[in-house]
């Protein structure tokens, strides 16, 4: 059993950090405990955020799309908000974490707080730009996500708190899809690749190719963007793609591990980032795997 | 040989889907799990398991753990008598080496038992754990089986068995086998060709998804009371009787509803840890294992590597067999003997030919329990088989269910093996007197479209059909056996007492349909009692398939000799010969004019005759007729990925004549579910520290609802004389053949034969590769 | 700390240690009566033996903090004892043979329950696969999934028949 002295409820944003800041001791935010309660940290007190006003999803005025951390996976998968931006990458993430029941508590702010490189949200959040928002008990800061992450199970949060993260407006109209390779039909992914491009007429506009469980943190393959970024269509022909995928393939940094090894889950991302990139040109929506257009948002 | 006269009474109570006796209370989470009923005064117990594969244990400070306030006891090896015994739950004489002792001064996997705490709450018990100091000396893990084999200076047992079994002291063989029918050697040379491939096979575990875990108490009269989780009450009662230094009448072993065991819980795996700490608090006393406790120290299927060389004519005639066995049975030798015996005895002979060689080295580790899993030997060996059946088909170029056709086993045939090798000693030998193996392997051909394949769902996939033929057996023969009691109330109902364990599979519900239907009465006038060891006559347990072959053979002679009592009663009170009295639909009678209900001649009986009308009877089988399953896989792969996605799986199975068709069905279709995750993703998987590095849900994968194909299961009946109403066992033949069946359909998609299971997608891009190299 | 639910309908207070799961409150006491039906299988939110309904959503309880609870409302298969969809889903599994050891099945009927409570009020019928995809958070070891789906599937069925018959009454 978890030993904890106390679990503390915060009323809001700004009681939260203070709740966390206040010691004794040392205390972690717990919002659906579905990562706490697997491997329960060593600490005094827990301060719950289901209460603060942070499960909201909305579209700002100019069009943003903002995820409140505590929004949970369920309502992310469903929200039509989501499932209607970017061809529903997001919504399509979050629904791929877990099971049902999970997913009734489970967070959008815990799965990426937690930092794992395999967190499923992170790579389709990654392709859309997200932007993260961080509370500390006076003041707001904001930061792409790419630099939330610092380390395997590490980000820059340092007892602040992740409020949500917002998309921008344009990056809804971006042509997405993902690719997660499992062992079994639900299952930690062994690799993860979300493909995101903005089609401007003729052309690819920005280019976006995001990767999970294939680093210490979830990462962009930047290289490989910029092989596809702002190219004409016509241009980009298989081989152009497979030479985008292999680049993607030689910048993420994977380790062996009991569930597959280095080798694999590189070859992999070269694999999928090439099959996606097509059908995402294609503009193929289809999502599941092992069907025909095979690499939508899956 | 012991036939059934099949004349049974009026009306259908066999053959038809009841409703289960227990499912109703089971849905509405009555409390009637070994866990659901907490005795008052009752203490939680955990265990403190080793953090090394391999170490004695030198000494144990328990002064801090027993100073924290709810602490209540401690154990640990000094303190605890050593008597050797096995916890494999086997019948008396075990075929298991005594390797055992309840706390060992030696850790041999990690996991294992080093200390016992007994504290007021668990949270208690398990912040205690924590507070026990132990000195180890580390001695070097032994976790590869080659290395175990080589290395006599590292031993994982330094005592022998006393009976001989394991080679405990002088090396690390837990057992051998080598049984040869004709000349293999010989006859090989004589072949047109020679086949020999290498499969390796994963450790996997039950995951009942009840874990183990059991409760005990001492009742009124100082007796030890232990209500558990198990398959084998009987065998409990007397396992813990001889290690506790009890007389058998002070123990009482109750089997409550049992979520699921699949093997797992024929072993003792903590009966005796909450007997021990019962007698010694005088208080009762719950365990009940975590999952990744069961992940690590309950029993896992034993990984094996087995080398298979066939010799066959251009013809495709099989000359000759060999299927040479190296296994892991772990730290300790549960069913080490005869789950490999098993391995050869319940698959070599689906391709009877004149020269079979079988061998096994069955090798101590440092790594987690191997013992009992549905199967029982048989799906590492049907891996093996029926893998190289294809692989022999390629090489001939001869079409892979021809092969199988012209080769497979047949009515009338005698299995050459059987004879050589029973539970352990000399068998006996069995002809095969029932088989629907033809018109399974017509009837699953036609089911998956086999002359008909589809093509790929999608330009990036490959399609592949595969197929895979299994046999087991129905109980050992000629070592189990079971009894039950019939008793008849006035009111018309019977108490049926049985030793058989519903574990889940609705034993109880099959048995009663086979009362009745020899009483003529409804099922639902049956009440079953089963496995309370002071209550019920003995059963050897819920295990090698028998429940309803053997158990259900005492059921039938109980209820067919209180039967002949009744006629009697009633013969004697209408003046009419016994042998004119007929039974059925709750009704007896004897012509048109002299008839009472059931419950009128129940009354007669008691309060008329004064007769209670009763019986006990024993049944054990001199046979083990083997059920036949036909099974068939259409899978597509993603060559580039190394997915494979099973769309389909068709089982055809002969199990005799269904007493209960739904739930042969649903035995089916569990098997094939616990089989597909053999053959693509479970794997408890250990390195060389002996460490599981997969001892969670999380991480061990068993098959979700998401997993399954389109499933198809045929029910091909046939008439077993031997069996009651020409039943043969259901449970554990399907589990043998879809993992082979699998692997063959992603050979025959990719063109890449997978020689390990499981097929994750790794393994299959890998082989993919390699294939195209 | 004092946790307040109102449980199958009925305020309750507890008393709970701050790490406590909603799980262990509610099956292995102190508090009285223990709630059975919820079972223990692996306490990583994996299979599913544990579902409760928390504002009429399915959770896990073994992953969901008691203290989560506070405030809120917890339903178990015990509390909709007499519910006619609870019934109706109890008898489709018991007849089609879907309840092998019943460990599981407490747990698979309340994710079912949720499921079909949720397409009456949407007013669709639940698809193969929605029941799969339902049931995938509760791990069987003994059915395969076949009864059990095909036990929902008829379930849904018969609902979406009344729905119809009732929407040609009005
Ligand atoms: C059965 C099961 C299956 C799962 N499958 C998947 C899967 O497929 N893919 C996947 O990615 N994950 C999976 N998970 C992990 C987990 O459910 C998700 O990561 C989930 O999103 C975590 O959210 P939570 O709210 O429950 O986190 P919590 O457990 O509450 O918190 C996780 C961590 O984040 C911190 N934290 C939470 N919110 C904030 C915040 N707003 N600001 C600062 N810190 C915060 C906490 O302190 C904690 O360290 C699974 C979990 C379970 C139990
Ligand atoms: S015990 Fe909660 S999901 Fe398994
Ligand atoms: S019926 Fe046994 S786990 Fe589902």
């Amino acid at each position: 059993m978890w030993e904890l002295k106390e679990y503390r409820i915060a009323g809001s944003i700004g009681e939260a950090v203070a709740m966390m800041r206040r010691g004794p001791g040392k205390g972690v935010y717990i919002a659906g405990g579905t990562d706490l309660f697997l491997f329960p940290p060593a600490c005094d007190y827990v301060v719950d955020i289901n209460h603060v006003g942070m499960s909201n999803i909305a579209r700002t005025p100019d069009g943003d799309l903002f995820i409140g951390a505590a929004a949970t996976l369920h309502d992310i998968a469903t929200c039509p908000l989501v499932t209607g931006f970017a061809g529903g990458l997001v919504s399509a993430a979050a629904a791929h974490c877990g099971n049902r029941p999970v997913r009734t508590t489970a967070t959008i702010g815990g799965n990426l707080c937690n930092a794992l490189p395999s967190a499923d949200l992170a790579p389709a959040l990654l392709a859309l730009d997200a932007v993260c928002y961080i509370a500390d008990e006076d003041s707001q800061e904001s930061l792409p996500l790419e630099e939330f992450f610092t380390g395997p199970r590490r980000t820059v949060l340092d007892g602040r708190l992740l409020v949500g993260i917002a998309l921008s407006a344009a990056s809804g109209g971006w042509r997405a899809a993902a690719r997660r390779l499992t062992r079994s039909a639900e299952d930690i992914a062994l690799v993860q690749v979300a493909v995101a491009l903005e089609i401007d007429g003729d052309r690819v506009g920005a280019a976006r190719i995001a990767l999970g469980s294939v680093a210490p943190v979830p990462m962009r393959a930047m290289l490989a963007e910029a092989l596809v970024e702002g190219e004409l269509i016509a241009n980009l022909d298989p081989d152009r793609l497979a030479d985008a995928a292999a680049i993607a393939a030689g910048e993420c940094e994977p380790i062996d591990d009991h569930r597959a090894s280095a080798e694999y889950r590189r070859e992999m991302v070269g694999v999928l980032t090439r099959r996606l990139l097509a059908s995402v040109l294609a503009g193929s929506t289809d999502t599941s795997p092992g069907t025909d257009n095979e690499g939508g948002a899956a | 040989m012991t036939d059934f006269v099949n004349n049974r009474a009026g009306g259908a109570q066999v053959g038809r889907n009841v409703t289960k006796i227990d499912a109703f209370k089971l849905a509405r989470g009555e409390p009637v799990y070994t866990d659901d009923v907490h005795p008052a005064g009752m203490l939680w117990a955990k265990v403190l398991g080793s953090p090394h594969a391999h170490a004695r244990i030198l000494d144990v400070d328990a002064s801090r753990a027993l100073a924290l306030p709810g602490v209540v006891d401690v154990a640990w090896h000094r303190q605890v008598k050593p008597i050797l015994h096995t916890r494999a739950g086997q019948s008396h004489p075990e075929p298991s080496p005594y390797d055992t002792v309840i706390m060992p001064d030696k850790a041999r996997h990690m996991g294992d038992r080093v200390a016992i705490v007994v504290a007021e709450t668990l949270a208690i018990a398990e912040q205690a754990l924590g507070l026990i100091d132990v000195k180890y000396e580390v001695l070097p893990a032994l976790t590869d089986m080659d290395e175990a084999l080589a290395r006599t200076d590292v031993l994982v047992h330094e005592v022998a068995d006393p009976r001989g079994i394991a080679e405990g002291g002088r090396s690390n063989v837990a057992a051998r086998i080598d049984k040869q029918v004709g000349d293999v050697s010989a006859a090989l040379k004589t072949c047109d060709h020679v086949v020999e491939r290498t499969y390796w096979l994963p450790r996997v575990q039950a995951s009942h998804i009840e874990p183990h875990v059991a409760i005990s108490w001492l009742d009124e009269d100082g007796r030890l009371v232990v209500r558990t989780s198990t398959q084998v009450p009987f065998h409990l009662r007397r396992i813990l009787a001889r290690i506790l230094e009890l007389k058998e009448a002070d123990i009482r072993v109750v089997k409550p509803r049992v979520g699921g065991g699949f093997g797992d819980k024929q072993e003792m795996v903590m009966e005796d840890i909450v007997a021990l700490m019962t007698l010694r608090t005088k208080r009762p006393v719950r365990l009940e294992f975590t999952r990744t406790e069961e992940l690590t120290s309950a029993r896992c299927r034993h990984p094996q590597r087995i080398v298979m060389t066939t010799g066959v004519m251009n013809d495709g005639t099989i000359i000759a067999n060999r299927m040479n066995v190296t296994a892991d049975t772990g730290a300790y030798g549960s069913h080490a003997l005869t789950v490999q015996g098993n391995t050869g005895q319940k698959v070599l002979p689906m391709y009877p030919c004149a020269n079979i060689h079988f061998q096994v080295t069955c090798l101590y580790t440092n790594n987690p329990i191997s013992g009992a899993f549905r199967g029982y030997g048989a799906p590492q060996g049907c891996f093996a088989l029926e893998s190289h059946i294809d692989e022999v088909a390629k090489v001939l170029g001869m079409d892979r269910l021809e092969l199988r056709k012209k080769n497979h086993i047949r009515l009338g045939d005698t299995d050459p093996l059987s004879a050589k090798l029973g539970e352990g000693r000399e068998g006996l030998s069995r002809v095969i007197r029932s088989t629907g193996l033809e018109t399974a392997i017509e009837m699953g051909c036609d089911a998956i479209g086999w002359t008909r394949k589809r093509p790929p769902s999608a330009p990036h996939l490959r399609r592949g059909l595969g197929m895979a033929l299994a046999m087991q057996g129905s109980g050992i023969a000629g070592v189990d056996w079971g009894a039950a009691t019939v008793k008849l109330n006035e009111d018309g109902s019977v108490n049926l007492a049985v030793g058989a364990t519903d574990i889940g599979q609705g034993s109880d519900t099959v048995l009663a349909q086979m009362c009745a239907q020899e009483l003529g009465i409804s099922y639902e006038k049956v009440r079953v009692l089963s496995s309370d060891t002071d209550l019920t006559p003995f059963d050897v347990g819920a295990y090698a398939s028998s429940t309803t072959y053997v158990s259900g053979g005492a059921v039938v002679k109980a209820a067919q000799q209180m039967r002949d009592q009744l006629a009697g009663v009633f013969a004697e009170k209408w003046a009419c010969p016994a042998g004119d009295v007929v039974f059925g639909d709750d009704n007896v009678s004897c012509g048109p004019d002299k008839a009472m209900t059931m419950a009128e001649l129940a009354t007669h009986a008691l309060y008329a005759a004064k007769m209670q009308p009763a019986a006990t009877a024993s049944h054990m089988s001199n046979e083990s007729p083997p059920p036949f399953a036909a099974q068939f896989a259409d899978v597509e792969v993603d060559p580039e990925t190394g997915e494979v996605f099973l769309r389909r799986f068709v089982s055809a199975v002969d199990c005799g004549t269904p007493i209960h068709p739904g739930m042969a069905e649903g035995q089916i279709e569990g098997a094939v579910s616990q089989a597909i995750g053999y053959a693509l993703f479970e794997e408890v998987i250990v390195d060389r520290a002996g460490k599981v590095k997969n001892p969670n849900f999380l991480d061990y994968k068993i098959a979700s609802a998401l997993d399954m194909p389109e499933m198809v299961t045929i029910l091909v009946p046939t008439m077993e004389p031997s069996g009651p109403y020409g039943v043969k066992a259901a449970g554990e033949v399907p589990i043998d053949g879809p993992a082979p069946a699998i692997v063959n359909a992603i050979c025959d998609a990719v063109g890449a034969r997978l020689c390990r299971i499981p097929a994750t997608p790794e393994r299959v891009w890998r082989q993919i590769k390699e294939a195209g190299e | 700390m004092k946790i307040v639910v109102k449980l199958n309908g009925r305020n309750r207070e507890w008393e709970a240690a701050p790490g406590a799961t909603l799980l262990s409150v509610l099956r292995d006491g102190p508090q009285e009566p223990r709630m059975t039906s919820v079972k223990r299988g692996c306490e990583t939110g994996d299979c599913g033996a544990c579902t409760v309904l928390l504002d009429g959503q399915p959770v896990n309880s073994c992953v969901v903090a008691a203290a989560r609870a506070h405030g809120h409302a917890v339903t178990t298969i015990e509390g909709l004892a007499g519910d006619p969809l609870m019934t109706a889903l109890q008898a489709a599994l018991v007849e089609h043979a879907a309840v092998q050891c019943g460990y599981c099945s407490p747990g698979m009927l309340v994710s079912l329950y949720h499921l079909l409570k949720e397409c009456r009020a949407a007013g669709t019928t639940p698809g193969d696969h929605a029941i799969r995809e339902a049931l995938s958070g509760n791990l069987c070891r003994c059915t395969g999934y076949v009864k059990p789906v095909a036990a929902a599937t008829a379930v849904a069925a018969t609902l979406a028949a009344v729905g119809r018959a009732e929407a040609g009454a009005r």
